[in-house]
């Protein structure tokens, strides 16, 4: 059984259709991805499986546990973590309260603790600002306070919503460095980007959404290498 | 240079005037030396202690418009109501003599009691009135929000009549000291020093605990908390407990320096309290408890100091002029008060 599973949604903004019936799998660690062009339904996607937004049809399941009715913080509670889309770190907390936010539904003292080691030794640049108010750091180091934020939940899932966006070049290629070592670390990635080849390069398998529906899936490397993906995305 | 409409020349008009008025009658009050040193420590110590009682209702208007966006219109009417609940206390205590001979023990029943109705008020208000307008955008939060404020009056108006109660004044809150020659009221002393130990646990329990933290990131950006398993509906919970602890004790003591409850005496402590909260920056903690303590200075120095001067007499009816116009002034020229952002900044 997957992780994820996704079964027909249709998902609403008043009277528009965002999603028309999109059904998708996520397996125990992989790294999956959602690609497509503006408006496609991929934040939309992300949305409505974190509980911020609720399918008006169709299913989601999270390691077999239907997630219909529940809240965005118990979905969060169940190991299901998002990082948003343009970070949303809190600007006026500091970076380990930011940190410590992220753990709020843990009860754990000493291993949060640890966490916080561990992500220290992630995002070194972090230790250094722990004191500091989140919104003096910069693009980068906001993007991977936002990351290690949402680790700091010990999630079984990650969702992330276009990390790399607004970043510099090669910032984005440290973003997509430090997700393929979340993964190798055991958690599962279902990761939206509109920088699809840099995500088809590093997931297991993918997805192609275009107004509200998955045009295509297949194996990461497969759809890079698919003349229409190709034509549509990559130029 | 751009050319100034109509709207520019009257504002520009009123700084001149406020500023006018402010330093001719300042300077006219301090020539005239009408008012004896004393004198002018006594507005002082009153300016402080009403200030102090402003700060804390402030607080509760700060926190919940930073975690809802919501103007609590009812917040001085939850003042009204710890006020209520503290009298019914404090007479039979007071008739029996136990308020005179055991202020301690005495003054911790009537504050107890009055946190606590305040604080079950709001709880109330919140789950009742204002939650099923949670995701309402516009002005129907707004507008429930008064007719809370009318609910509560009329409904204290109704239970306990309209007609004037005196709280009880037991002798030891008459004692006052002497310092270096100027007479200190004991009572200033207790409401200012009280009100600065509840804030400074307020402020402790906002920066340091799990909850306050958790309340500080809701303010900022609630989708993104809830999205790290926050759940925002205990945060207000949370928030509106802090906001009525902080109005009962803020009514039992409004009740004992002006010495009366009636059901709309919350009216007017409310609505100055909201001004002091967006004089120093709706959302902000310290700026609620500075822009108290400021307003308070202000509405009982400044009657005297700048009006006195230009030849008003008896200015100090006046106070609440000067409170409006200093509320009226912030908002035209730096509505985002003192500590405060742009509120437009506040979502981006």
């Amino acid at each position: 059984m997957a992780l994820l599973e996704i079964d027909a949604i249709h998902v609403f903004y008043d009277k528009i259709e965002a999603l028309k019936g999109i059904s998708l799998a996520v397996e125990q660690r992989q790294i999956v991805t959602l690609v497509g062009g503006n408006g496609a339904g991929k934040s939309t996607t992300l949305r409505a499986v974190s509980g911020l937004l609720h399918p008006r049809q169709g299913t989601i399941r999270f390691d077999g546990r239907d997630l219909a009715g529940l809240g965005a913080h118990d979905i969060a509670a169940t190991g299901l973590v998002q990082v948003p889309e343009g970070r949303r770190i809190f600007g006026r907390l500091t970076v380990a309260e930011n940190l410590e936010m992220g753990a709020f539904t843990r009860r754990d003292r000493h291993a949060v603790a640890e966490d916080r080691d561990r992500m220290m030794r992630l995002f070194p640049r972090l230790r250094e600002r722990l004191k500091q108010v989140a919104g003096t750091l910069s693009g980068g180091e906001q993007q991977m306070l936002a990351t290690a934020r949402a680790l700091m939940a010990r999630p079984r899932l990650l969702l992330m919503d276009e990390p790399s966006m607004g970043l510099a070049p090669m910032l984005v290629e440290q973003v997509f460095e430090t997700i393929r070592t979340i993964n190798a670390q055991g958690v599962t990635i279902l990761l939206v980007e509109q920088n699809a080849p840099a995500a088809l390069g590093i997931a297991d398998h993918g997805y192609v959404l275009e107004s509200g529906r998955i045009v295509l899936s297949g194996a990461g490397r497969e759809l890079l290498d698919d003349e229409r993906v190709r034509r549509a995305y990559l130029g | 240079m751009a050319r100034m409409g109509a709207v520019d020349v009257a504002l520009w008009g009123m700084r001149i005037g406020v500023v006018l008025v402010v330093v001719v009658g300042t300077i006219g009050t301090l020539i005239k030396g009408r008012y004896t040193a004393a004198q002018w420590f006594d507005f002082v110590m009153f300016g402080l202690t009403i200030g102090s009682i402003y700060a804390q209702i402030a607080l509760g208007y700060t926190m919940v418009y930073g975690v809802l966006r919501l103007i609590n219109f009812a917040h001085g009417d939850i003042v009204m109501t710890g006020a209520f609940a503290g009298y019914f206390v404090a007479a039979p205590l007071d008739r029996s003599g136990f308020l005179q001979n055991h202020p301690v023990p005495g003054m911790v029943a009537i504050l107890v009691v009055a946190i606590a109705t305040s604080t079950t008020i709001a709880l109330l208000t919140e789950r009742i009135a204002y939650r099923p307008f949670r995701r309402v955008v516009g002005l129907a939060p707004l507008i429930c929000a008064i007719g809370v404020s009318f609910f509560l009056e009329q409904t204290f108006r109704g239970a306990f009549g309209s007609a004037v109660k005196s709280y009880p004044s037991p002798e030891w809150q008459r004692a006052s000291f002497n310092v270096i020659g100027f007479n200190v009221p004991g009572i200033d002393v207790l409401v200012i020093g009280l009100a600065l130990l509840f804030m400074l646990v307020l402020y402790l329990v906002v920066q340091r605990t799990r909850m306050g933290k958790a309340m500080r990131a809701v303010a900022e950006d609630g989708e993104a908390a809830a999205l790290m398993g926050i759940d925002v509906n205990k945060v207000v919970v949370f928030t509106f407990t802090l906001g009525g602890v902080m109005a009962g004790i803020a009514g039992v003591f409004y009740a004992f320096v002006y010495k009366q409850v009636y059901f709309f005496m919350g009216f007017t402590p409310g609505i100055k309290a909201f001004g002091a909260a967006v004089l120093g920056g709706i959302g902000s903690i310290p700026g609620a408890m500075l822009g108290g303590f400021f307003l308070g200075l202000v509405e009982s120095v400044g009657p005297s100091l700048f009006l006195d001067g230009i030849g008003i007499p008896a200015p100090y009816q006046l106070r609440d002029l000067i409170a409006f116009t200093l509320l009226i002034m912030v908002l035209i020229f730096r509505p985002q008060g003192i500590l405060g952002e742009r509120m437009a900044k506040k979502r981006a």
